[in-house]
């Protein structure tokens, strides 16, 4: 007869050997959702709209993320093109339509696009000619911006290059026109890197130019010139290690990336008189912070920086206040850099993303 | 109770098993230091015999890249990148030296050569034992990785964090990944500034020798930034990780560092935190200077060897 422990018993025994057999699994499952996750591809950021609680930003922005353009408008991402190497979205100034680049791996091209995405005009046509097996014949066209009067679009194209001296100069050139018509603007440092980013103003023209700093490393510099091969002027010294710059809509400060020969970067903000700069503000020191761009309202600075530790690179936005009131005394841009950079403001910027992973060599657009 | 303990044991051995094999197989390499002729045993001091010391103390690692791809026979491939690191604890201080893969020195194996084939005659041990009697450096360990095996790690942790100096353009960098050809060229444009770079990128950045005057020099300058950003990703990782990373990694890596001193050293690396801290030193010019044999590059020693004593003592 059995007796009502032996089915106790029995049913405790059941139940020790389903928990054995459990705990292995189980284990093996448990460290496997402890992983890092530090190499989780980012999400596509249609996929989801930003958090809740995230800053809603004026207008709209333009923003890369995978070769593809993508929209941020009124908190909600649209996906532009598909991923196809589009990258380096600008607007023209009547907002109508961007200018943008696509890159296929051996050449890149400049294209004008709707506000949806469509193209409209292939600018440049920078393949190598059919039959012509030479890598060296292809090029390159990067950061294309049009003049203020929407008729002249500047890029940096790889024009001169010598052999395996390959550098980026700025040229100018009529939007409706080819590149025989195109006019080169800079002389780039050989084996530098070259001349890029230029940003049409109504003085001439702000550019980043690439050279050996007086340590022979190499360095990026914010330059100024108003006329073509004019040998222009340094705006920022060899050791503030700046890119990337700004002008904000008022056109009296710039933003821009200052680096100072580490492997840091701080965003840093200067008033800007039409041909000199101002003295520098620190406004984000903490961050790896890439690709600044100002609201079109003058409510802030948006700019891509990692949203963790080495973590791919999130949009955020520093708003008016963490910033302001604006330096105005004068500096000398061969002064000795700011190796140290001013004093730093506490600021309070604003994570837009979490887990896109966007493009932090593209600039954005924002109009 | 004891069957569901050794379950529980067999499931997160099953989940280790990957690392642990890799690491059986990649870790605690016997480092066997050729032997020279007569000759050049009077000619030379002899190598340096590397001394383990405990994690406690201060140690040196020589790091090693190659290329492996099929131009080169496994085993035989020229070291493209030679970063010596010392690592010291108590101060939390780092210093990586590169050495100019062109140098023109006396090899271990004997006779004389550029640095970059000590590692082809005679594997690590020749590539420690050269770099340790020329230099007069006590080199503890060596960790080699292949081509592949820095894009699989890169990969593997996500990618990297690096503020690339300046626009690498280079339209004659080599296809040796991507085409069936070895010989076959490709178009590069890794940008300038801050950006986070996959495994193809991220060599392509630390390889390409045409983008700037430096070549070399300015090649290790770029191998020294993204060595620093790898071990910033590394801070982020965490035990579980390490079955992905071996997967990943399978056949690329090689190191003498053990098992045990692989485990102590994983805490030490989280605890440096201050990049003022890492010294980066690239032997430019007055240390060496261009024209030796066979387009080599001449080390100037009187100046080399004050600083490495300084730097290795």
């Amino acid at each position: 007869m059995i007796s009502r422990s032996m089915i106790s018993r029995f049913l405790l025994g059941i139940v020790l050997v389903v928990v054995m057999l459990a705990a292995g699994p189980t284990t093996y499952l448990v460290l496997a959702s402890k992983t890092s996750k530090v190499a989780a591809p980012p999400q596509k950021p249609t996929a989801s709209t930003p958090r809740p609680q995230a800053y809603t930003l004026p207008g709209t922005i333009y923003i890369v993320q995978q070769g593809a353009l993508y929209s941020l408008s009124v908190g909600r991402f649209h996906q532009l093109t598909p991923e196809a190497g589009w990258t380096m979205p600008a607007l023209v100034p009547d907002g109508t339509h961007l200018l943008a680049i696509k890159t296929n791996g051996r050449y890149s091209d400049v294209y004008v696009l709707n506000r949806f995405g469509s193209v409209t005009k292939r600018v440049t046509n920078n393949a190598a000619p059919p039959r012509n097996r030479d890598t060296g014949a292809n090029h390159w066209a990067f950061y294309p911006r049009l003049s203020p009067d929407g008729k002249t679009l500047w890029f940096a194209y790889d024009q001169p290059k010598y052999g395996y001296n390959v550098i980026m100069s700025v040229w100018a050139m009529p939007l409706s026109g080819t590149i025989k018509q195109g006019k080169l603007w800079t002389s780039a440092n050989d084996y530098s890197g070259g001349d890029v980013q230029p940003i049409p103003v109504k003085t001439g023209m702000i550019y980043t130019k690439y050279g050996y700093g007086p340590d022979t490393k190499l360095v990026g510099q914010l330059w100024f010139t108003n006329r073509a091969r004019a040998a222009g002027k340094p705006l920022t010294s060899a050791g503030e290690d700046c890119r990337s710059p700004a002008v904000s809509p008022s056109g009296t400060q710039i933003a821009m990336i200052c680096t100072y020969e580490k492997q840091v970067s701080y965003l840093v903000i200067a008033s800007w008189n039409g041909s000199t700069l101002g003295a520098r503000k620190a406004i984000i020191s903490n961050q790896l912070v890439a690709q600044p761009i100002w609201a079109p309202d003058g409510s802030g600075i948006a700019y891509l920086a990692p949203g963790v530790p080495a973590g791919p690179f999130q949009l955020w936005f520093l708003p008016k206040a963490a910033y302001a009131p604006i330096p105005t005394a004068s500096r000398s841009p061969g002064a000795s850099p700011a190796e140290s950079p001013s004093p730093v403001v506490p600021v309070k910027p604003i994570q837009v993303t979490t887990n896109n992973g966007f493009d932090a060599t593209s600039p954005l657009a924002w109009g | 109770m004891l069957a569901i303990a050794l379950s529980s044991v067999a499931g997160g051995l099953a989940y280790f098993l990957p690392a642990a094999q890799f690491a059986i197989e990649s870790a605690g390499q016997v480092v066997k230091v050729p032997t020279p002729s007569p000759t050049d045993i009077l000619l030379s001091p002899s190598p340096q015999k590397p001394a383990l010391s405990p994690v406690t103390g201060a140690f040196t690692v020589l790091l090693l890249g190659s290329d492996d791809d099929s131009k080169f026979n496994a085993d035989h491939v020229l070291t493209q990148s030679m970063i010596l690191v010392r690592v010291v604890p108590s101060t939390k201080q780092v210093t990586m030296l590169s050495i100019p893969r062109d140098l023109y020195v006396h090899l271990s194996t004997g006779g004389f050569g550029k640095i970059d084939g000590a590692y082809s005659y005679g594997g690590p041990g020749a590539a420690m034992a050269t770099v340790s009697q020329d230099f007069g450096v006590q080199i503890n360990d060596y960790i080699w990785v292949g081509l592949l095996g820095l894009i699989k790690l890169i990969d593997a942790v996500g990618g990297v964090d690096v503020v690339t100096s300046h626009p690498v353009l280079d339209d004659y960098y080599p296809s040796d990944i991507a085409s069936h050809s070895a010989y076959d060229y490709q178009r590069v444009a890794v940008l300038g500034g801050p950006q986070h770079l996959d495994g193809i990128h991220a060599m392509q950045y630390v390889r390409s020798r045409h983008g700037d005057l430096q070549s070399d020099f300015g090649r290790s300058q770029r191998q020294q930034q993204v060595l620093l950003a790898i071990r910033q990703k590394a801070k982020q990782l965490s035990p579980e990780d390490l079955p992905a990373l071996s997967a990943a990694l399978g056949g690329e890596l090689k190191t003498s560092i053990g098992l045990s001193k692989v485990a102590a050293l994983l805490p030490l690396a989280a605890s440096f935190d201050n990049p003022d801290a890492i010294r980066q030193i690239v032997l430019l010019p007055p240390y060496t200077h261009g024209g030796g044999p066979g387009g080599s590059i001449t080390a100037n020693w009187s100046l080399i060897l004050p600083l490495v004593h300084q730097y290795f003592p």
